[in-house]
């Protein structure tokens, strides 16, 4: 009897195990994690090359835009501005769920406040975080399985961001919008229409916002420092990357960082480089991207920047009030959605300031997915979201981003009591719209990889200049994950 | 025993063995201050503001209790309620399935005689093993084909064969259903079916109530295959919520508070029907030796 | 004996109806999407961007290629490596105190009170989800959490905890630990409770002091049940996942140090390129690695089985 006891408590403890053991098994909740922000990207403009607007694109309708469907179709610029205002009646045929595809809630936000469905249309979001590709893997799976998805189940809009729009524009997964009655009304910025415009010249998509990125410097910190914190002085103190490099020393010896992140200053020098990292299938180091590594080992040694994540918690402690954070580099989105402690603790300490080198970063663009089924309500949404100057000067007096739509930022920054508080009434639109006119989009520069170059190598480098490893260990750790992105990618 | 004690003990003895309790009951301490400790931090961590929790770490409560959980229920990312809804209708049919088939396939091999049954046992030991992560691949595209994207029949169904489960039922069966009682409610003419839903069912009723609530809390906390499938708002489950959350705020775009609310919630449910029903946990393991 | 043998043969048909829906769905959803990934492991296919390469037959080249260093790396190993590193560190630990924990709780002369509440606690970070323990540990470990805080000031002004690879590993282990030290401790304690009580008593006639009794009865008689537990938690540990996943992100920093074997599948599986001749290679070394582990356990179970079978024997004829 004790025998069978035994044999039994054991026996019931090793089924318990096993139980556990498939517990531990199916048990894996998780998120991605780690360091790669999933925010939007861009290459870019070339501070010096002045490619003003009037595009290839073109303004206005000339090649049979007049749609069959989409309410803004004949009557050009007039008429889609009076896009997204509920005005359009469903076409006969046209779906009644519209389902769009997107990473965070920035646009869903927009269209739930400022625009007016049409009546009958149901709008059903997928929300799938960035974080780890997640987004791009479950899009790519709705599209190359589009045809075979029931119809309310298609996707019909789908957002993407700088760093892998060429990924979808030059597929026939993407639309060609000019021919669901949208265009490049000529008052957007050039190099919007230029990014979602395929290899052979058809537009694939459209984008509400334009992303200069600026200096955001601290207000306090920079009198303290240069005893100015006037934004033109500012910059004048900071117009050369040999400038800056002189005020981060003056930093540093009051106590300051200049940056919290090596990265912080990544996307000026990536954005600046005027060739690709990628020729062919070969991938190479840009002489931008060498010279930012140098710069940010001297960051790193002179205790100029801290070495946290671009998106890392800590950032966040030290542009609170307690904070000795002097700068950081961002658009409008930036400064709005990202840096929640600023906003709160040290609002109206801020401002902006060009910096040594105009670029811009991110981006998000609307695009039209081959297969749905409300065309109709794609042009409208498309053309509510560039066009309607109602829900434009929405986006820039309520969500205060910068608009692609430049009627609406020429009101404002021609408006000297506009400002913004968190600025401390510094009128960003006049700034920005500036930097905004110079921006080019040189499509030989850009790869659908770019997401990976942007954010897995500069997060490998920030290894290295941890001090976790050495640089070509954090050389190699970008390119083991590179062969898990791209296997057929090779290097030197 | 305790007659020998009484002749043997000493002072040093009676010394040495308070001793010992006082360090065990130190070293429990210990360990319950590890175990609890997480919880209470999240239960801190769940009033503070996303602005303080960034700024730092501190044991002091904040204030901001009501705010974050309104943040959480209204999440705009999320769909909470819905992920409860959601998530209680997964676990709930996942813990009935798994602990009904399991229990089936336990009795069907303990109870019969047939010539592959030692074939199926050693069968099922073996996949008992085999992580699941490694048929991700094969499962993806076979839900896919099936049109089963968004749907819980593919978190459910596949809980018919759980290996784990069943072997747990078997052991048990093993230890407390005898030949006898099957053999009686044959000679009374019960059909098979009946006798298993009738008479062996309930007896194993302990087993049952144990293996109920793991494969609930299991499939409550189940990340890994829900996030193959469920890429609908509405549809998905807790884990993937705080998942996407979690997503949001590494790219500088969410609030802490709010994301440790909904891990709050998210837990809750589990731990309160813990404490209640911790008594057939922890025992449930000796469950054969308390029978036998 | 032999008449309920005579009986059960025509109950046989019985028995494969109530095993068929296990071996039904289980073929449908396990094995079947099982062998299509093992199918895949001989295939070149993946995508470049929205387009998909192959599938091409490639024989045995993944395989060949995850036995080649990639950038001077040989990732089978290290993360194979790091896989173990961080099992054994959480589970020795783990081994130690639940064995502790084990003899306290058994113990006839320490009369423990209040065991219901203690063993109730330390099971309950089992049930809570990995991923929310494993974001409070890294707030925790971080630069501005209060371990970490306190890492720079015992250690030295640059220490970052989850700059270090000995202390990621540490972290990863330690959370863990915690969460499996409750569970093994009520296993470990079923198995002492299933030791006979005679020998306790007899020991205790001879005289034998607590730590005599320890390491001359409970731990030698113990064994069968400790290695079953080492090895399940062995083959729990090859599955590490998600907690390294919320701590060391997708590529396991630092320095890939806490990249697991299911993280490394998983990152080429779902990631970008949609690797699935790779990923279908990985799975069948984690499969086989897993199945050699598991053929040690299944050796120990049937050992276990059979004398069950022979104690039940032994109890029927008690009972005539």
């Amino acid at each position: 009897m004790k025998n069978f006891k035994k044999n039994i408590a054991l026996l019931s403890a090793l089924a318990l195990a096993g139980t556990m053991l498939a517990g531990c098994g199916g048990d894996t909740t998780t998120t991605d994690s780690g360091n790669a922000g999933g925010e939007t990207t861009t290459k870019a403009a070339d501070a010096a090359a002045d490619t003003t607007a009037a595009a290839d694109t073109g303004a206005a309708a000339d090649d049979g835009a007049a749609a069959d469907d989409g309410a803004a179709a004949a009557g050009g610029y007039e008429a889609a501005k009076t896009a997204g205002t509920g005005a359009l009646t469903l076409p006969e045929g046209e779906g009644k769920v519209f389902n769009i595809y997107c990473w965070n809630e920035d646009f869903k936000n927009y269209v739930e406040k400022f625009y007016t469905a049409p009546a009958g249309v149901e709008f059903k979001w997928t929300v799938v975080p960035n974080e780890g590709g997640a987004y791009q893997t479950a899009l790519d799976e709705a599209l190359l399985n589009q045809e075979s998805a029931a119809a309310d189940d298609k996707v019909d809009l789908f957002l993407a961001e700088a760093d892998y729009i060429i990924k979808y524009a030059n597929t026939d997964l993407t639309q060609d919008v000019t021919k669901l009655g949208v265009e490049n009304w000529g008052v957007g910025y050039d190099y919007t229409y230029n990014a979602a415009t395929s290899t052979d010249g058809v537009l694939k998509g459209v984008s509400w916002q334009a992303n200069p990125s600026m200096f955001i410097y601290r207000r306090s910190i920079a009198k303290d420092v240069l005893g100015t914190d006037d934004p033109d002085e500012v910059q004048a103190a900071l117009s050369t990357w040999d400038k800056v490099d002189e005020v981060a020393q003056k930093a540093a010896d009051k106590g300051y960082v200049m940056f919290a992140s090596p990265l912080e200053t990544y996307r000026t020098f990536a954005n600046n480089s005027n060739v690709s990292y990628l020729n062919g299938d070969k991938f190479a180091p840009t002489e931008a991207f060498n010279n930012w590594v140098a710069q940010a080992e001297k960051y790193v040694e002179n205790g100029w920047s801290k070495t946290y994540g671009l998106w890392a918690d800590e950032k966040q402690a030290l542009m609170g009030k307690d904070g000795n954070m002097m700068c950081c580099i961002g658009p409008a989105w930036y400064f709005n959605f990202c840096m929640g402690t600023a906003q709160e603790q040290t609002s109206g300490d801020w401002g902006i300031c060009v910096g040594p080198q105009e670029h811009f970063w991110g981006g998000t663009w609307l695009l039209a997915a081959t297969g749905s089924d409300n065309n109709a309500v794609i042009a409208d949404l498309m053309n509510a979201f560039t066009a309607n100057e109602d829900i434009m000067e929405k986006i820039l007096t309520d969500a205060k981003e910068f608009p692609n739509n430049t009627n609406v930022v020429n009101k404002y920054a021609s408006d000297d009591s506009y400002g913004l508080e968190f600025l401390g009434g510094q009128n960003h639109i006049k700034m920005m719209a500036e930097c905004a006119k110079n921006i080019t989009w040189d499509p030989a520069l850009h790869t659908q990889y770019d997401q990976t170059f942007n954010e897995t190598l500069p997060n490998s480098i920030l290894e290295y200049l941890q001090g976790v490893c050495d640089k070509d260990t954090a050389m190699n750790n970008f390119y083991i994950s590179l062969s898990e992105v791209a296997p057929q990618i090779t290097h030197d | 025993m305790t007659y020998c004690n009484k002749i043997g003990e000493t002072e040093s003895d009676r010394t040495k063995q308070t001793v010992a309790r006082v360090l065990s009951y130190v070293f429990l301490g210990f360990v319950t201050f590890l175990s609890l400790f997480p919880i209470v931090l999240l239960i801190i961590n769940s009033t503070r503001s996303g602005d303080q929790l960034q700024m730092g770490f501190s044991l002091l409560p904040g204030s901001s209790f009501g705010k974050n959980f309104s943040a959480a229920i209204g999440a705009s990312t999320i769909d909470l309620p819905h992920g409860l809804v959601n998530s209680f209708i997964v676990a709930a049919c996942v813990c009935l399935v798994t602990t009904y088939f399991s229990a089936m396939t336990a009795y069907g091999i303990h109870v019969y005689d047939f010539r592959l049954k030692r074939a199926a046992f050693n069968f099922i030991l073996v996949i008992m093993m085999i992580p699941t992560q490694i048929s991700a691949v094969g499962f993806i595209k076979l839900v896919y084909s099936m049109n089963l994207r968004d749907n819980f029949l593919p978190l459910i169904i596949p809980a018919v064969a759980s290996p784990a489960i069943f072997f747990y039922m078997k052991q048990y069966l093993e230890s407390s259903l005898p030949m006898d009682v099957i053999e009686a409610a044959r000679v009374d003419g019960s059909n098979e079916f009946a006798t298993f839903n009738t008479i062996a069912l309930p007896m194993m009723k302990p087993a049952i109530a144990v293996q109920l609530i793991f494969s609930f809390v299991a499939s409550w906390n189940n990340f890994f295959t829900p996030a193959l499938i469920l890429t609908d708002a509405k549809k998905q489950t807790l884990p993937i919520m705080i998942s996407k959350l979690r997503s949001m705020q590494l790219s500088g775009n969410s609030d802490l508070g709010q994301i440790y609310m909904v891990i709050l919630i998210s837990i809750i449910p589990v731990v309160i029907v813990y404490f209640f029903i911790s008594k057939n946990i922890v025992e449930g393991v000796a469950l054969g030796a308390v029978k036998g | 004996m032999r008449k309920s043998k005579i009986k059960s043969i025509s109950y046989a048909k019985w028995g494969y109806i109530f095993i068929l829906p296990f071996f039904l769905v289980y073929a449908v959803f396990s094995l079947y999407p099982m062998l299509t990934t093992f199918y895949y492991s001989f295939f070149e296919n993946y995508n470049q961007g929205l387009t998909t390469v192959g599938p091409n037959f490639v024989g045995l080249n993944n395989y060949i290629n995850l036995f080649k260093p990639n950038e001077g790396v040989f990732e089978l190993l290290v993360y194979t490596k790091n896989t173990m590193i961080m099992w054994l560190l959480g589970a020795v630990p783990q081994f130690v105190f639940s064995l502790l924990l084990a003899v306290i709780f058994t113990s006839v002369r320490l009369k423990i009170k209040g065991q219901r509440f203690f063993k109730t606690v330390i099971y309950m970070p089992n049930l809570i989800m990995a991923a929310a323990y494993s974001m409070l540990f890294y707030v925790m470990f971080s630069e501005v959490g209060p371990v970490g805080m306190l890492c720079k000031t015992l250690i030295s002004e640059d220490f970052v905890v989850f700059q270090s690879v000995g202390a990621s590993r540490g972290v990863i282990a330690f959370i863990n630990f915690l969460m499996w030290f409750g569970n093994t401790t009520i296993m470990l304690m079923a198995g002492i409770m299933g030791i006979d009580q005679s020998l306790f008593e007899a020991a205790s006639i001879d005289g034998a002091s607590g730590t005599q009794v320890f390491f001359k009865i409970t731990l030698p008689l113990l064994s069968p049940i400790f290695v079953y537990v080492a090895i399940t938690s062995l083959i729990g540990g090859l599955q590490m996942y998600d907690v390294p996943q919320i701590i060391g992100g997708t590529d396991g920093v630092p320095n890939r140090s806490t990249r697991t074997l299911i993280m490394w599948l998983n990152n080429v599986v779902t990631g970008k390129a949609k690797d699935y001749g790779k990923g279908g290679a990985i799975s069948v070394l984690i499969f086989i690695i897993t199945g050699v582990l598991s053929f040690i356990v299944y050796k120990n179970m049937v050992k276990e089985d059979k004398t069950l079978k022979a104690s039940r024997r032994r109890k029927k004829n008690d009972l005539l």
